[in-house]
Parts: C-alpha cells; sequence; structure tokens
C-alpha cells in the first residue's frame, strides 16, 4: 500500500502527549495513512472515534480523564484498537485486551513496526507480539482453577508458547506441521475466548447490580 | 490536638473541679474546722497551685523534674494542714481531709510525665502523707492509699499505651505519605522520561536508540518494583531478569513471587543462558515466563542457526554453550531441571525449571 491508495485507513490517535502525537501522526501519514482525529485524555478519544467512526483507534494507556482501558471499552464495537504501552503497565494491557483490544505495541517499537501493526489491527488480524502472547499465556493460567473462566486447549497453549518464545507465525506452523493460518487462528481464538468471558462477566456484573435493563 | 497536650488539659480541669468540690465542701461543714480562717487561707493557696500548676504544665520545656516534686510537695503540705485546720475529733472520725481528691492531682502529673512508676511513687508519697495526717493507718487511709496506688499506675499505664498507639500512628502516617511521594515520582518518571526515552529509541541514530531503550526498560522495572510491596522474604522474579534492548520479554502481568534466595539464583541461571545465547545466537533474544501452581518455567530463546539433533553434546563439549555448566550447576542446587532444545533454522532454547 501507498500515498497513492484510493481509501486510505482512517486512524485516530489518543496521546496525552503533544509531541509523542505529533510524532506517530508524522510517522502514519509519511506511511500513507489518514489521521482523521487525534484527542490527548480518554473522555475526547471516544467522541472523536463516535464521530468519525476510524478503522482503528491507536491508544496510549495512561491518559486524564477516562483511562486507555475504559475508552477501549466503550469505543471497541465501533472501530479497532491498538493500544501503545509506555512502560510498566502490563495489567492494563491485558486489561485492554480483555476490554476488546486486538493489539498491543510497546511505544518504543519502530515506525515500520507501528505502521505495519496499524495495517494488520485494520484488517482484522490480532497484533501478536511475544509480550502480548505471554500476558495472555500468564491470564489463562492464573484462571486456570476458576469454574467458569475459559480454558486453552493443548494446541493452543502449543501456539501461544510458540508465539511467546518469539516464532513468527510461520515458523510456529511449521514447527507444529499446521498452516501458517490455522496458527493464526487459534491465537485469534486465545483472544477471542477471553475477551467474551469479560464481556459476560461485566454483563452479570452489571444484572446484579441492576444496572443493566 | 496531642496526645500530651490533651492530657496535661484534662489535669488542669480536674485540679480546677476537685478545688471547687474542696471549697464546697467546707462552705458546708464549716463546723468541722478548728480554724476555718486558717481553712480559707490554705483553700485560697490552693487555688493560687491550681491556676499556676495549670499555666506551668502547659509548656512542655516546663514539664520536668522540679516543677513535678514542687507540685508533689506542696499538695503533701496542704493536705497535712488539715491537722491544724480540723478539729482532732472530726480527723479521727475520719472525716474528708480538706483537700479531698485535689490531693490525687499529682498522682496525675506524675503518671501522665513518667508512667506507671511514677504513678505509684506519686500515690505512695500522697498516701504516706494522708496516713500521717490521720496519726496512723486505718482502714480509711489504707482505702484511700490503695486507690491512689490504682490511680498512679492505671493512669500511668495507660498513658504509656496511648503514647505507642501515637507513635504507631504518626508512623503509618509518614509510611503513608513516603508511598504516596514514590507513587507520585513514578508516575512523574513514567510520564515524562519514559516517554522521552521511548522517542528517543524511535528517532535517534541506532545506537543512541539501543542505549535509550536498554535504559527505558530498566528504568521501568524499577519504577514498577517500587510502587508494589512485596511479601517479606519473597522476590519478584520479573524484577531480577536481565533487560535491555535486543531481548524480548514475554511474562505474566502479576509479579512471579519466589522465596528470595530462589528467585535470585533463577535470574543468575537465566542471566548466564541470556548472555550464552546473545554471544551464540543471531544478535536477538526471547525471553519467556511462565508461572504455574506447580512450577516457575523461563525459556530462553535465539535466533540462531540452531544445533542439529544428536549434535547437542558435541556442542557442549566443543564449549558452545559455553556457560550449560555454570546454568546447570546453579538449577541442580535448585532441584530444578535444565532442558536445552534445538531446531535448526529456529534458533536454540534453554529451558530452566524450577519446582514451587
Amino acid at each position: 500500500m501507498s500515498a497513492g491508495d484510493p481509501e486510505p485507513l482512517r486512524v485516530v490517535l489518543a496521546d496525552d502527549h503533544p509531541i509523542w502525537r505529533e510524532a506517530v501522526e508524522r510517522d502514519l501519514v509519511a506511511a500513507g495513512l489518514s489521521v482523521v482525529g487525534t484527542a490527548g485524555d480518554g473522555d475526547k478519544a471516544v467522541r472523536v472515534v463516535t464521530a468519525t467512526t476510524p478503522d482503528v483507534l491507536v491508544c496510549d494507556l495512561q491518559m486524564p480523564g477516562r483511562s486507555g482501558v475504559e475508552v477501549t471499552r466503550a469505543v471497541a464495537g465501533l472501530t479497532k484498537v491498538l493500544v501503545l504501552s509506555a512502560s510498566g503497565e502490563q495489567e492494563d494491557v491485558l486489561e485492554a485486551v480483555k476490554a476488546g483490544a486486538t493489539g498491543y505495541l510497546m511505544k518504543s517499537a519502530s515506525a515500520e513496526d507501528l505502521v505495519a501493526a496499524v495495517r494488520r489491527t485494520a484488517a482484522g488480524d490480532a497484533v501478536f507480539t511475544p509480550g502480548l502472547a505471554g500476558l495472555v499465556l500468564g491470564e489463562y493460567r492464573r484462571t486456570a482453577s476458576d469454574d467458569g473462566a475459559p480454558k486453552l486447549t493443548a494446541r493452543e497453549t502449543e501456539v501461544l508458547r510458540l508465539v511467546a518464545k518469539g516464532l513468527t507465525a510461520r515458523q510456529a506452523a511449521e514447527r507444529l506441521t499446521v498452516s501458517h493460518r490455522t496458527v493464526e487462528n487459534h491465537v485469534q481464538n486465545t483472544l477471542s475466548k477471553l475477551q467474551l468471558h469479560n464481556r459476560a462477566q461485566l454483563v452479570r456484573y452489571a444484572v446484579e447490580k441492576g444496572l443493566a435493563d | 490536638m496531642r496526645l500530651d497536650t490533651a492530657l496535661w488539659r484534662a489535669l488542669a480541669v480536674y485540679r480546677l473541679a476537685t478545688l471547687l468540690y474542696a471549697a464546697g465542701s467546707m462552705a458546708v461543714y464549716t463546723d468541722r474546722y478548728a480554724r476555718p480562717a486558717l481553712g480559707w487561707a490554705v483553700l485560697a493557696g490552693m487555688a493560687v497551685w491550681t491556676a499556676a500548676a495549670a499555666y506551668l504544665y502547659s509548656d512542655r520545656r516546663r514539664r520536668r523534674w522540679p516543677l513535678l516534686v514542687v507540685d508533689l510537695a506542696l499538695t503533701v503540705g496542704a493536705l497535712l494542714s488539715s491537722v491544724a485546720v480540723m478539729t482532732s475529733a472530726r480527723i479521727e472520725a475520719g472525716d474528708p481531709t480538706l483537700t479531698v481528691s485535689w490531693a490525687a492531682a499529682p498522682v496525675v502529673a506524675w503518671a501522665i510525665w513518667s508512667g506507671w512508676v511514677g504513678g505509684a511513687v506519686a500515690a505512695a508519697v500522697v498516701g504516706t502523707g494522708a496516713i500521717l495526717e490521720r496519726g496512723g493507718a486505718s482502714q480509711a487511709t489504707v482505702n484511700s492509699l490503695v486507690l491512689l496506688l490504682l490511680v498512679g499506675t492505671v493512669v500511668g499505664y495507660v498513658v504509656q499505651l496511648a503514647r505507642r498507639a501515637e507513635r504507631a500512628y504518626s508512623e503509618a502516617v509518614a509510611l503513608q505519605a513516603a508511598t504516596a511521594e514514590r507513587e507520585r515520582l513514578s508516575r512523574q518518571v513514567h510520564d515524562g522520561v519514559l516517554q522521552a526515552l521511548a522517542l528517543v529509541s524511535r528517532r535517534g541514530d541506532p545506537e543512541l536508540a539501543a542505549v535509550a531503550a536498554e535504559q527505558e526498560v530498566a528504568l521501568r522495572r524499577l519504577v514498577s518494583a517500587a510502587t508494589r510491596p512485596l511479601p517479606v522474604g519473597e522476590a519478584d522474579l520479573l524484577a531480577l531478569l536481565p533487560a535491555g534492548a535486543d531481548l524480548q520479554v514475554a511474562a505474566p502481568a502479576s509479579p512471579v513471587l519466589l522465596p528470595s534466595g530462589v528467585a535470585a539464583e533463577l535470574a543468575a541461571a537465566v542471566g548466564a543462558a541470556v548472555d550464552n545465547a546473545r554471544q551464540h545466537g543471531g544478535g536477538a533474544a526471547w525471553l519467556l515466563v511462565e508461572d504455574d501452581v506447580d512450577a516457575v518455567t523461563v525459556t530462553v530463546r535465539d535466533d540462531g542457526p540452531g544445533i542439529p539433533a544428536g549434535r547437542l553434546d558435541q556442542a557442549e563439549r566443543d564449549g558452545r554453550l559455553g556457560v550449560a555448566q555454570s546454568i546447570r550447576g546453579r538449577m541442580h542446587d535448585l532441584g530444578g531441571t535444565v532442558c536445552v532444545e534445538s531446531t535448526p533454522g529456529q534458533g536454540t532454547e534453554v529451558e530452566l525449571r524450577v519446582c514451587r
């Protein structure tokens, strides 16, 4: 894809650091993507996404007002969310993923990695870095003894471990003698199960508290 | 209000209330007194001392032993003056002394000043004064001695307890303030320094980028470790693992807790494995930490050419797994296991496992 694409990907950028926001915006625009809105706090991020329904929201985790996790929860149905995290916010990253984000990238990732991640997110693929695989594995293990919590199949565990050890989907497929697509499906599944369970828990919580209709 | 200020103020109120009681009982039972005029003079002296004591005890710099000794002496003097004021028949009949419960004030003062021992000493002095005044021990004087001893020791003990509680409370408040300050600092570091380092590592030249990324990882570790109190004797393995721009860490979101010694040894073994991967791999390395109910597993993978099956032993002999021995030694001491696995084209993996 290039700047000459008939319809460039539409991206909204939410981060409370202006310098950082501008730097990322320059990178995305230079790669031929269209930044249709930016926000410096969580509340504005939700408003901008609601008004522009972009293909991807690139979202910082720590922002004034609503946090990245809350923003993700609010807009997960409207757009795809790629989370950018700056520091030891692993718990927040996990929460954002459970709330519906489909990708996570460290802020120190290169401009090329970022553009590639935005494109993959827009295409509906999970941006599954080894770090995210490690977090997801850890979460399944943590809840392993809980009733009703989702479980990993043996094959899914195997795939996640390979991804967490830094193997590409292609390398993992090679090792397991399955297709590249099968590996990606397994990875996607592990994420969907977590998100589904999280949503179900939220609904149950809302019903118990009398918040739902 | 601080505990001490409150206690001394309460004592001043006690002294005033008992002075009024003494004046009242003197006005009602004038016929008991042989020399009422002297009695009123003593009472006037008590009033002066009540006011003076309230003033003198209000400043902690004056609350020293001379003041307490004077307080005790004056009170016992007033108590003994009953002998001159009252008729001897009345004294023998066991009527209340001139000072009534006003005489207990220095006992409370000593108890506040130096705890239950001080309280007991002052009670013994005042009690002895009361016995002398009656011209010998009777049931009434022994009774009041016991009551004074009780007041002195109980007030003293409770004050000591309260002081200890106050100290613990102010320590807790200070600790809370320190924690809040640390959190504020780590937020500052997070919001400013880490963002700047991340930006540098994205934009700068490769060498600068590598340094910035390394510092970012180290700082991030420091910040998240500082804000998370750990159980005594345990350590978070994640905080001890090696870091670097060339090392990607995949780990659970929450701390991986192990006994401090085990965590340190395991981290050292992981460090050796990472060094090995850096030396013999293709430049990048990955680290996977898995925290299970029964074991903690750390896998180190490099992206080197890998070692064909069956040639691992050979490689180990050739020294290509140079530090393998030190890794095995450490893991053996921990009762853990080491497993080296290699897939041609996909690098070499060293799996370190310690049972919980």
